[in-house]
């Protein structure tokens, strides 16, 4: 116990953390910025914003991901990327949660969004970003 | 010296030569990360603008999301009562966008099923029916079901050029009562 608790305040640990989440973070904002009409189609079919706003939306998050993630990566206001990609990973449960709970089939949206390999958003998926949004947790509080 | 006071005597040392970073030290993790989000929101119209799949910033509450503007006149949408005057024309191809199961429950006659959530199953084996120079009636579940534009799109990058979609899909074309494979009479209440 004693030995995760130092690991986990450990800063090259931490450090590796913050890198670690900045790329999967870049990585999955790459195909979202590449067809924002295509992750625009998946945010819609979440169903959670009016139609208005989808767009916008659509445009915008993948900055929100390139920026948090560049943060971590340089090490940059790094607890406040870290604040950020906490609020990113749970709005993404939520999205996944609610879908689920609706009985919505619908594509992740996670990282390709081109639909040569996307994933249905599923619990699987829930359970990942619940892993990442813990250790977001840590190099936020601790970062 | 531990940690904490390297990082005090870093940090004393960085107030004395620079009074900004004193400034930028103290500024909340929560004012930081919207200034994340700012830049993010700055920066997102630029690649929108060179992007040639850009999508226009801002829609009608009754707006298609996700039609890039290079598409928005190629794509254009009709509703049932006109859907169904082309189906009697026979001119038109209806492209049924919603998966197999469905598909196979009940369809508009003479309907094509390319199902969009299995399209790169189902496009290989559905492409050598498909001329180009048809035009294609694409539909899918209902209004929030972005199958069909997705699959128009495609199409679009395939070099189809006639392509209209059925507003509010299959919901709208059973509301309305017309026809389907199980009711071929359709269930159109007479006025």
């Amino acid at each position: 116990m004693k030995a995760l608790s130092r690991l986990l305040t450990n800063r090259i640990f931490l450090r590796l953390l913050g890198l670690f989440l900045g790329g999967v973070l870049i990585w999955a904002s790459l195909d979202k910025l590449r067809y924002p009409d295509r992750f625009a189609d998946i945010v819609r079919e979440y169903d959670m914003l009016p139609a208005g706003l989808v767009n916008a939306f659509a445009l915008v998050m993948p900055w929100a991901e390139v920026v948090t993630g560049a943060a971590l990566i340089l090490g940059l206001w790094r607890r406040a990327a870290g604040l950020l990609s906490v609020a990113l990973f749970a709005a993404f449960m939520v999205s996944i949660a609610q879908a689920l709970l609706r009985g919505l089939e619908i594509e992740c949206g996670c990282f390709d969004v081109s639909g040569m390999s996307a994933s249905k958003a599923g619990w699987d998926l829930f359970a990942r970003d619940a892993g990442l949004l813990l250790a977001s947790a840590l190099v936020w509080r601790r970062g | 010296m531990t940690g904490s006071e390297a990082q005090e005597t870093t940090g004393a040392t960085m107030e004395a030569q620079c009074p900004l970073c004193t400034l930028a030290a103290r500024v909340p993790h929560v004012v930081r990360a919207a200034v994340l989000v700012a830049l993010a929101v700055l920066v997102a119209p630029v690649t929108n603008q060179l992007n040639p799949l850009g999508i226009p910033w801002l829609l009608p509450a009754s707006g298609r999301p996700g039609i890039p503007r290079v598409y928005e006149r190629r794509l254009p949408e009709v509703k049932a009562a006109k859907a169904r005057d082309l189906l009697h024309q026979g001119d038109v191809v209806f492209l049924d966008s919603r998966d197999e199961k469905d598909y196979k429950l009940d369809h508009v006659p003479g309907a094509v099923n390319v199902p969009m959530r299995d399209w790169e199953r189902a496009w290989p084996k559905m492409r050598d029916n498909l001329p180009r120079e048809r035009t294609y009636l694409l539909y899918c579940y209902g209004a929030k079901c972005g199958l069909s534009t997705r699959q128009a799109k495609r199409m679009l990058g395939l070099g189809y050029t006639h392509l209209v979609i059925l507003e509010h899909g299959w919901a709208e074309w059973t509301k309305a009562g017309y026809e389907t494979v199980l009711h071929p009479k359709g269930q159109e209440k007479k006025p």
